[in-house]
């Protein structure tokens, strides 16, 4: 019998395949934002609005991650931005592999590429893609207990959007115990609270996003 | 139901580590697992009796070491093993704390029959 010493992380691929991802995004200058919520959050809502807001200034791609179907896909073409669909089949998750499958179809470069990973709010945390960072999102409905509950993905999430305030005077949800739980997982976490459907609390969304597509060309220029 | 792709990659990693080293039959998996990971040991075990067969680990077991959640604090500098991925200073309440451990999932070796 012999025994040998492995030491090797069992997602070494994947994090492998990630960074060989992460190279090819920045070589393109393109900020990457991997975007993680339950279904039903609001992501596509989150993302149109930011598309809505941007697309004259910064060439941006989506990139719809589903098990199955172009439901998101379509409705974002709609406002004229390029978008690509990865469909996961059996898989609750997006991981490097599937990502980098959808990269020799990126024509040009862009300046903002936001990924809509599938609706779950605990297995796509584990599996990177290549993105520049994690942002979660966390409705109302869901609950203000959901940080403490699915605290990986918070505690990986750079920025969190707490969405769907416009239903808080029909919900029980404390808005204060949703924050401490955000920071208690992520002291560092970038808290943004939002309406997708009225569209209030955005503003700071889009100071945000500027400062870092500007951070991420300055870094590569340098 | 992440599991399976991650089960998928432990056979796949295991089988190459066992080509490379000589190994012909994987008897045991030494597999650490965080406390602050997604990882199921019950998923990834239900998922393994299927993976396995017809791969070098075919007879193989998991043997799971679970690694636990160690933080250590700037404002006090004491270090605390905590059973909860809460990640505040138990003895000061600090939020400026270090994690130092709860996120392994790696193979640590695995035990087999030489070729």
């Amino acid at each position: 019998m012999k025994r040998i010493k492995i030491l090797k992380p069992v997602l070494v691929s994947n994090q492998q395949r990630a960074k060989e991802n992460r190279s090819v995004f920045d070589k393109m200058n393109s900020l990457v934002i991997n975007i993680i919520a339950s279904p039903g959050a609001g992501k596509t809502s989150f993302i149109k609005n930011i598309v809505e807001h941007f697309k004259r200034r910064y060439s941006i791609l989506v990139i719809e991650g589903d098990i199955k179907g172009q439901i998101d896909s379509q409705s974002i073409s709609k406002l004229g931005v390029d978008v690509l669909q990865i469909n996961t089949a059996t898989e609750c998750h997006l991981d490097a592999y599937m990502t980098a499958q959808v990269l020799p179809q990126i024509k040009k470069k862009h300046d903002l590429i936001l990924v809509e990973n599938v609706g779950n709010l605990v297995c796509p945390a584990e599996f990177e893609i290549g993105e520049d960072y994690k942002l979660a999102i966390l409705s109302t409905p869901e609950g203000d207990d959901k940080p403490m509950k699915y605290p990986l993905l918070f505690h990986l999430a750079k920025v969190v959007v707490i969405n769907k305030l416009d239903l808080l005077p029909y919900l029980d949800f404390n808005l204060q115990d949703a924050k401490r739980g955000i920071k208690r997982e992520n002291p560092k976490a970038i808290i943004f609270e939002v309406s997708a459907k009225t569209g209030n609390g955005f503003v700071e969304i889009f100071r945000h996003l500027e400062k870092e597509v500007n951070a991420k060309k300055k870094k590569n220029t340098d | 139901m992440h599991e399976y792709s991650v089960t998928k990659a432990l056979v796949d990693l295991c089988n190459k580590e066992a080509e490379q080293n000589n190994i012909k039959r994987i008897c045991k998996i030494h597999l650490k697992v965080g406390k602050f990971t997604g990882f199921s040991p019950d998923s990834i075990e239900f998922y393994f009796e299927h993976l396995k067969s017809n791969t070098k680990c075919s007879s193989a077991t998991i043997v799971f070491e679970e690694v636990p959640i160690k933080i250590t604090c700037h404002e006090c500098g004491k270090q605390n093993e905590i059973d909860e991925p809460i990640l505040l200073c138990p003895d000061c309440g600090s939020e400026k704390i270090d994690l130092l451990s709860g996120r392994e999932f790696f193979v640590a070796s695995i035990e087999g029959e030489e070729s």
